[in-house]
């Protein structure tokens, strides 16, 4: 009798051939079924507990797959892919893994035949192509030669985004808000300068757009209740410096010999102070924003000068003042002049459900915006914060690339019916795993009525007879429980979050195919104990 | 143990107790050889254009999706000693070519698993490895001869590609002509007049999103940060390049700063403040546009740099730093002073830029020669990227070679087919028991072929003999083609299906060596392990017990 031949390290797990391909499949099916019914309109959330206690409620695909830890290998492809839908386009989460997951769903029957893995792959490659061409040769081109009517598509895109969304009863008005948020920007559309701000209490409909900046009032100290609260046309100054006694430097030593130089030296020290102070009075500052703290002695020379502070700004909030009003961040007092001071129109500080704010408006180079969100829950507030998010995103790609395509399923449709056609006109196993793609993509419509507790397969059959008699544009009407042209219904897509959900959904399918063997090596460190029981043998 | 390893009196009195001694054909040459074939047929299937991939997680829980052999074989833990020495001639390759790793894996298993045959009919060892290494000195005869192509102008794109295409192929089935012309194209436009190619001059950037037909050359670097300061947009920018902080320069020596008076104390912020603001002024006066610097830039120092409307970038790496440099072509400057015209460097545009979601500095160089390129890899996933990254890795470590040798054999099979026949009646000329060996050789060589076919799921004896059909017509360049259906074979080298001969030519002999010292080895004696399983310990005893 040979001895077992060890070539691996003792409790590395080895799996491969067919079956490791097709559990590996079933691992992704479980992943989509846990989204599965977060996709459209009426789809709903879920609630999920982190392993440090903290709730979230969402329907965003990418905000669940993050929190589900999942430690499978090749489902972990699924979270990559909602990723990276997140990373380019910011909507579509759902949709690509639901789709990837559907397209594994459709070709496993071939995988378990016998058909092998690469020729699936090559035919998957060429049906996203295929499908990626329809989608350019279809989407309709919004010239922007009005500005009116290209808001009006903006806010069809944003309002289509959130119809999906836990705010889907205030589109409209948030719609506008997202899109008014987004124009305020300048041509680079960088994200982090609109800000949200979550208060809670107040009703949705209380939320409000704020053409500058916003935020929380900071801690303050005595003398604040004397500053005033509202200026006009104030300059503001924004500064990275603590105004209150501190040591100049920490290793400095002092030493002195007499009593009265002792006296000096504390002078001196408040000396520093009020030259700052003199400084920033001086430079024609109304209102003090401050990266560091300012403290009582600070909050009272404002006060008496009629001057208004804040200490202790959170840097990006202060990055957004700097924007929307000018100016810069002075590390400095001395270099303060007219020129680094930011200007605003409005100021003031406000109440805005329990909280007060610091809001400034009418900014000379308004860049930037603040949206106020109220609302009921903590939870809600956040997930309506991401679903602000995703309408954000989609408003920018908009901007950047205009073409549109009819949402609600009615390109997904169009896509099948023309991978469907075109795989009829070729021969060989291609002409299956083709029409598995197309079969695919009918799980878009599908899942949305299923969620909307329609009879799926019924509006399938109208939605195909529609799109056989040459009408592109029909898809899934939620509202009346049929179908209808959802291009003139006004639910449109960018063709960029389609464009990229395809080609994520097929590599990652491809991918995932690929595979056919896992090799997993015991973690280092603490992962050996449980490989030791069997190595020792008990026969000694 | 005692149970299953019978002990030889003499050897086992001399070792310590727990240690394992083999010898012998039946306990230690067929126990190599069994290990060997085993591994082998691991990556086995990961070979040729339709290879499988293969999902690998490694001890830290890094999971990796490849089918490239030299990362699979880096991530297994492999315990064999005889294994072990495969994966060494395997990494040998790696650093010599870069490329071709899983040929040497094959090739070698499949030597090995014909020596078994040849020791089971009654030759030794040495024989076996005697007529192993004749058939290498023929194979290495005949391969110069094979030479179907061959790349003299290695600064021609499309010649480059031609040759970069087959590597790209067998790790990207399906994006191999976007891959191998973004490829060619980076490695073109680096390459230096004098000096050789250096591998490390062409980097590659992941960012996640979009598909990987979005990926991109950039002439120059792309870092994966955001700018410090305000500034986001430089054109025609001179680059000065620190590698210390830029802050108040603190002394490394522990002191304290002394203030005797009031007057001193009042000034010495103020002080402190115009020591730096006075530096920045000079470096901006040198023409500086932008500042990198390999550390952090402080607050003040930031605020100067902005007043003086310079961009700040900070990178994390040193060799970052360094690769930066030697780009736009300037000097790291290891203390905070003005650079002078030399030491600055120079780039036609720095800028940031926003690919998916993630902010990016990019120092693009038009034009003029630049030093390094960069390759933006787009994809959907992170696995799926590096796989791409290894495949745009192979692809460049093959245009290295390209500047070494531009011979090209065919691929496809071809060459080893055509090898095989010439040995296979090489050795029937042999008079002695070498002979037996030598016509193995050949078999052995044959197995790419059957693997490339089962691989693509085609019967591998029917594409066997018709190339050898095709073969002994004259047709050398027939190899087995994976578009077609089913069995057909072709001529690879119309199709472009091209194998550099310097990696076929290392990948023999370290295939060859490999098996020849896995079979020269009779005896094995491993040392009882150190704190290995060995000792029962208490942290594995206590489940055991329950």
């Amino acid at each position: 009798m040979q001895p077992q031949i060890i070539l691996l390290k003792e409790g590395t797990e080895n799996s491969q051939g067919k079956s490791q391909l097709i559990s590996n499949i079933n691992a992704c099916q479980a992943v989509v079924d846990a989204v599965r019914t977060t996709l459209g309109p009426r789809g709903m959330d879920k609630l999920i507990v982190d392993s440090n206690g903290k709730s979230t409620i969402s329907n965003d695909g990418a905000t669940i797959m993050k929190l589900l830890d999942i430690v499978h290998p090749a489902a972990k492809t699924l979270v990559d892919i909602a990723k990276s839908q997140d990373a380019e386009v910011g909507d579509g989460t759902t949709s690509v893994v639901l789709l990837a997951g559907e397209i594994l769903k459709q070709i496993k029957p071939f995988v378990e035949e016998g058909v092998h893995p690469r020729i699936v792959i090559k035919s998957l490659r060429k049906a996203s192509q295929l499908a990626i061409e329809k989608i350019n040769a279809l989407s309709v081109k919004i010239e922007q030669v009005n500005v009116e009517d290209h808001r009006q598509l903006l806010e069809k895109c944003a309002s289509t985004a959130l119809s999906s969304k836990l705010v889907s009863q205030q589109k409209g008005f948030f719609a506008k808000m997202v899109v008014d948020a987004v124009l305020l920007l300048d041509e680079l559309l960088p994200l982090n300068m609109i800000g949200i701000k979550k208060v809670q209490g107040g009703a949705l409909e209380d939320s409000l757009l704020v053409s500058g900046v916003a935020f929380k009032k900071t801690f303050s100290y005595a003398g604040f209740e004397m500053q005033p609260k509202k200026y006009n046309n104030p300059k503001i100054a924004l500064l990275n410096i603590e105004l209150e006694l501190k040591a100049e430097r920490d290793n400095a030593e002092i030493r002195v010999e007499k009593v009265e130089e002792y006296q000096k030296i504390v002078d001196a020290e408040w000396q520093i102070l009020y030259n700052k102070l003199d400084l920033i009075h001086k430079s024609g500052a109304q209102v003090v924003l401050s990266k560091l703290p300012i403290g009582d002695v600070a909050t009272q020379y404002f006060a008496d000068r009629d001057m208004f502070c804040a200490g202790r700004v959170p840097e990006e909030d202060l990055r957004r003042t700097m924007k929307a009003c000018g100016g810069a961040v002075m590390t400095t007092a001395h270099d303060l002049n007219d020129s680094v001071l930011g200007r605003c129109e409005y100021f003031e500080e406000k109440q805005i459900g329990g909280e007060r704010y610091n809001i400034f408006t009418g900014c000379v180079n308004a860049k930037t915006c603040t949206i106020v969100l109220r609302g009921g829950a903590e939870q809600f507030l956040e997930e309506t914060e991401r679903s602000l998010h995703d309408a954000i995103m989609i408003v920018r790609r908009t901007i950047k690339n205009d073409a549109v395509v009819a949402g609600g399923g009615a390109i997904e449709m169009e896509l099948s019916r023309h991978l469907r056609d075109y795989s009829r006109t070729i021969a060989g196993k291609e002409q299956l795993l083709i029409g598995a793609v197309a079969k695919a993509l009918e799980v878009i419509p599908r899942q949305l009525s299923d969620n909307a507790g329609f009879d799926a397969t019924n509006i399938l059959n109208k939605l195909r007879q529609k799109h056989a008699q040459g009408s592109c544009w029909y898809g899934v009407d939620i509202s009346r429980e049929d179908i209808a042209d959802n291009f003139e219904a006004c639910v449109w897509e960018p063709a960029v979050i389609k464009i990229n959900a395809l080609t994520a959904a097929s590599e990652a399918a491809c991918l995932i195919l690929s595979v056919d063997e896992t090799i997993k090596n015991p973690k280092s460190g603490d992962g050996a104990p449980p490989a030791m029981g069997r190595g020792m043998g008990r026969p000694m | 143990m005692a149970l299953h390893v019978p002990k030889a009196p003499g050897m086992a009195q001399m070792l310590k107790e727990g240690a394992r001694y083999f010898r012998g054909l039946e306990e230690a040459v067929y126990r190599n050889i069994s290990a060997c074939k085993q591994f082998a047929q691991t990556v086995r299937t990961a070979y040729g254009p339709n290879g499988m991939n293969k999902m690998v997680i490694n001890h830290i829980e890094k999971l990796f999706v490849t089918n490239d052999a030299a990362t699979i074989i880096k991530e297994l833990e492999v315990e064999h000693p005889a294994a072990k020495l495969m994966i060494l001639a395997s990494q040998m390759q790696e650093q010599e070519i870069g490329d071709g790793t899983n040929f040497v894996i094959i090739f070698s298993g499949a030597l090995l698993e014909s020596a078994e045959d040849l020791l089971r009919m009654g030759l030794t060892p040495s024989e076996i490895v005697d007529g192993y290494e004749l058939a290498l000195e023929k194979a290495l005869e005949i391969l110069p001869t094979l030479t179907c192509y061959e790349i003299k102008d290695y600064r021609n794109e499309t010649e480059v590609s031609k040759g970069i295409k087959t590597a790209i192929m067998s790790k990207q089935y399906g994006n191999e002509d976007f891959l191998t012309s973004l490829i060619s194209r980076a490695c073109v436009s680096i390459l230096p007049e004098k000096t050789t190619f250096n591998v490390d001059n062409i980097r590659v950037c992941k960012i996640l999103g979009s598909g990987v037909h979005n990926s991109q050359v950039v002439q120059g670097m792309v870092f994966k940060r955001n700018v410090e300061g305000d500034v986001t947009k430089k054109s025609q920018a001179k680059v000065a390049v620190y590698s210390c902080p830029l802050d108040i320069t603190q002394t490394e020596t522990k002191g304290t700063v002394l203030i005797k008076s009031a007057d001193e104390l009042m000034n010495f912020s103020r002080g402190e403040e115009q020591l730096l603001e006075e530096q920045i002024k000079s470096i901006a006066a040198a023409g500086t546009n932008v500042v990198v610097a390999g550390a952090k830039f402080g607050d003040m120092a930031l605020h100067y740099i902005n007043k003086y409307n310079m961009m700040a970038v900070r990178l994390n790496s040193k060799f970052d730093v360094r690769r930066l440099c030697k780009s736009v072509g300037a000097t790291v400057l290891p203390r905070l002073t003005a650079p002078t015209r030399e030491e600055l460097g120079y780039a036609d545009e720095v800028r940031v830029d926003e690919v998916g979601e993630t902010s990016v500095v990019i120092f693009r160089l038009e034009g003029r020669e630049s030093r390094i390129s960069t390759i933006v890899i787009r994809g959907s996933t992170d696995n799926y990227m590096d796989d791409i990254e290894r495949a745009v890795d192979d692809g460049v470590n093959t245009f290295k070679g390209i500047t070494k040798d531009g011979r090209f054999v065919p691929g496809g099979g071809a060459t080893e087919i055509e090898l095989a026949r010439q040995i296979a009646s090489y050795g029937e000329t042999l008079p002695g028991l070498e002979q037996y060996a030598v016509k193995r050789f050949a078999t052995a060589l044959e197995s790419f072929v059957k693997i490339l076919a089962e691989n693509s799921g085609v019967k591998a004896n029917d594409v066997l003999s018709k190339l050898y059909a095709a073969h002994e017509e004259g047709k050398k360049n027939f190899g087995f083609d994976v578009e077609g259906e089913g069995t057909s074979v072709g001529d690879v080298v119309q199709a472009g299906i091209l194998d550099l001969y310097i990696n076929k030519m290392w990948a023999l002999k370290y295939a060859t060596n490999a098996a020849g010292t896995i079979l020269k080895v009779d005896q094995i004696i491993v040392a009882k392990r150190a704190g290995g399983p060995k000792p029962p310990n208490p942290s594995s005893v206590v489940p055991d017990d329950d």
